[in-house]
């Protein structure tokens, strides 16, 4: 058994489940979505990343850049949810659209990040 | 990815980022989760953000306080806990960071991609040269003082920098690496198009074949200029395909054979490696008993010349624990100093010797050697061998007759070898000429030249005679005699001789130019004024000079 591989594969997966916790839900209500859910997604996708760093290979860069993607989109998702909180005081349906489908948008990026990790995993000989 | 240095870094900074986020993440979930007081007694819960904002302000410790509420004596535990792990995990991460600004790998990854990027920027003819001495020094300067550029790989960083103190203009990258690792020449631009030639000029033989055989592995079509002190060597490297093999002591008892035979001939030299002019005054050596002291390889190189002359010549070995090195059949020839300078000059001869070499590899042995030389016998001819630079100042104030300098022999060699090749086949197709030959020569030079002239390389092509070759296309021929006549007045001849014409792969030296037409591909070398020089150049490249110097209409 690979810690490593282990302990990478275990970040990159948790991060699009997480991920899809959240999205799961309608797309217009914002009780049906959790912000804690959102926050442990953004925390473990910054982990995931950290540790696709530095990966020289042709398959680490594109990993990389797929959770990049994730951050940028989680993290905005994120900022929006605080700023209209805070600015505005209520989340209206528009926003929540907005938040919703940005985090679709990072589940996206995460579930090709999984597909090039397996298939990575699956190339290889041990 | 062709830039490590950021790569290095972010592999480098991946735990103490990750330490960083899990800190935060702690901090943060337990703000959240724990009970604050309002000030009319609610309970109220930190949001994530508020969270957030507190732990960013208190990890990196500039603490604005307790916000939005003040802090109930749970959060305040909590807090206190937490203030340890974040402060700590941020000083981590900080000092990482400039722990590895400081790695010397990581400055080292930095320098080469700066190294890369000058390499890259160069646009012009440049020549790579392997480590940085007094000898290489010297050729750094000629060259860029050429209009050539130069990068330098050097292996210790002292000597990096001290290139760096030199500030050359234009500036010369430098690359500290192993000089024979070929990711480093690869790094110089050997494969470029723009690399002119590599310069390997060690003490250290080995070292000199080890770096010929990578580059002619990595670019077979770059000349080569290497060091080589044994014939044995010589012949590898001849094997490799080395251009251009320069063997200082075989240069500097050339120099002994032309002096001995044909003074005239180093004159002449001189001149063309742009070391002195035809006024440098230059001794005849006499015939009769030598002493040479040093019998090493430079002694052995003299001692084929000498024995080639017919000269009577005695040897002293100035190391007798060297003694048992030699051959039987070299003992009984040569003499071995015991204890005493004077002592063993004595036993070698002083008194009837003409001249004595000291060629020594210590300046300040053959030094000694030469004043005690001169006290036995006055008037003997005293030739030293001068090894450091540094002593320059020394052998000028020992007033000896003459001084060879293997190092600097070398860089004339070298500089002329790669960059004027014309000047080089010249030299080398003189080599056996005698002294009435050269003494007409540098005659001929004075009366039709003057007393100051200059060398110089012309090659009939595109690039150097536009004129020229727009004849050559209309299938006219141009007399040779073209090139030597005045702009001013195409009747009179400016002051200029064609010194040699390479055709075909043939020499011709000292060719009759009335008889000869101008063809495309022909190499000449020329002895010419600078005005001279500034006419050849306008009627090679202007087609209005060049119709009126042949007196015809376009």
């Amino acid at each position: 058994m690979n810690f490593d591989k282990l302990i990478s594969g275990f970040f990159i997966i948790l991060a699009m489940t997480l991920n899809f916790g959240f999205f799961l839900g309608d797309i217009d209500k914002i009780e049906l979505h959790s912000k804690y859910e959102l926050f442990a997604a953004i925390v473990v996708n910054l982990i995931a990343t950290i540790l696709k760093i530095g990966d020289k290979s042709q398959v680490g860069s594109v990993l990389l850049a797929t959770s990049l993607v994730a951050d940028i989109q989680l993290i905005m998702a994120a900022t929006i949810w605080t700023a209209v909180y805070y600015s505005v005081g209520v989340v209206d349906v528009h926003n929540t659209a907005m938040i919703v489908s940005l985090s679709g948008g990072a589940l996206l990026a995460n579930i090709v990040s999984v597909i090039l990790y397996m298939g990575d995993t699956l190339k290889s000989k041990r | 990815m062709r830039n490590s240095s950021l790569w290095l870094l972010l592999q480098k900074m991946r735990m103490p980022f990750i330490v960083l986020v899990v800190t935060y993440t702690i901090a943060i979930v337990g703000l959240v989760s724990i009970d604050g007081i309002t000030v009319d007694d609610k309970i109220v819960h930190m949001t994530i953000f508020d969270a957030f904002y507190f732990i960013s302000y208190t990890a990196t410790t500039i603490g604005f306080g307790e916000v939005p509420y003040a802090f109930s004596y749970q959060q305040r535990m909590w807090v206190s806990a937490i203030i340890y792990l974040t402060v700590i995990g941020w000083f981590y991460s900080i000092g990482s960071l400039v722990a590895i600004l400081q790695d010397k790998l990581f400055i080292s990854e930095i320098k080469k991609g700066a190294f890369r990027k000058k390499v890259k920027k160069l646009r012009e003819p440049f020549f790579i040269i392997l480590g940085y001495n007094n000898v290489t020094r010297k050729i750094i300067g000629k060259m860029l003082s050429q209009g050539y550029r130069v990068v330098v790989i050097e292996k210790s960083s002292e000597r990096a920098s001290e290139l760096l103190i030199e500030s050359y203009v234009p500036n010369v990258p430098v690359l500290e690496a192993d000089i024979y690792d070929p990711k480093a020449l690869e790094l110089a631009g050997i494969k470029s198009k723009y690399c002119k030639g590599v310069v390997s000029l060690f003490e250290n033989d080995n070292l000199n074949l080890k770096i010929a055989l990578t580059v002619k592995i990595l670019n077979p079509h770059i000349p080569l200029a290497v060091k080589s002190t044994t014939a044995h060597l010589t012949e590898n490297l001849e094997d490799l395909g080395v251009e251009i093999i320069e063997n200082p002591f075989e240069i500097i008892s050339q120099q002994i054979n032309m002096l001995l035979c044909a003074p005239s001939l180093y004159k002449l030299y001189k001149w063309l490696y742009r070391t002195g002019d035809l006024k440098t005054k230059t001794i005849q050596l006499p015939i009769g008993k030598y002493i040479i002291c040093g019998y090493g390889r430079m002694g052995h190189e003299i001692k084929k010349v000498l024995e080639k002359n017919n000269i009577e010549a005695v040897y002293v070995e100035m190391d007798a624990s060297k003694k048992n090195t030699f051959s039987k059949k070299e003992q009984g020839e040569i003499l071995f100093k015991d204890a005493d300078d004077k002592d063993a000059l004595v036993r070698a001869g002083i008194e009837d010797a003409v001249a004595i070499i000291a060629g020594s590899k210590d300046d300040t042995v053959n030094l000694s050697l030469l004043s005690i030389a001169r006290k036995v016998n006055p008037k003997i001819i005293t030739i030293a061998r001068e090894n450091e630079i540094e002593n320059k100042i020394l052998f000028d104030y020992a007033k000896i007759n003459h001084i060879f300098m293997p190092s600097s022999s070398l860089v004339y060699r070298t500089i002329t070898a790669l960059i004027d090749p014309i000047i080089d086949r010249f030299i080398i197709s003189i080599a056996d000429k005698d002294e009435v030959w050269a003494k007409n020569l540098l005659d001929m030079l004075k009366t039709k030249v003057g007393e100051h002239p200059v060398p110089y390389e012309f090659i009939v092509d595109e690039k150097h005679a536009y004129a020229l070759m727009r004849m050559f296309k209309k299938d006219k021929k141009v007399p040779m005699n073209t090139l030597c006549k005045s702009r001013a007045n195409r009747d009179e001849m400016n002051k200029i001789i064609l010194l040699m014409l390479i055709r075909d792969e043939e020499v011709h030296i000292l060719p009759d130019i009335s008889q000869l037409d101008i063809r495309f591909g022909d190499q000449m070398l020329f002895a010419a004024t600078r005005y001279a020089i500034d006419d050849l150049e306008y009627i090679a490249e202007n087609i209005h000079e060049l119709s009126y110097v042949l007196n015809e209409l376009n």
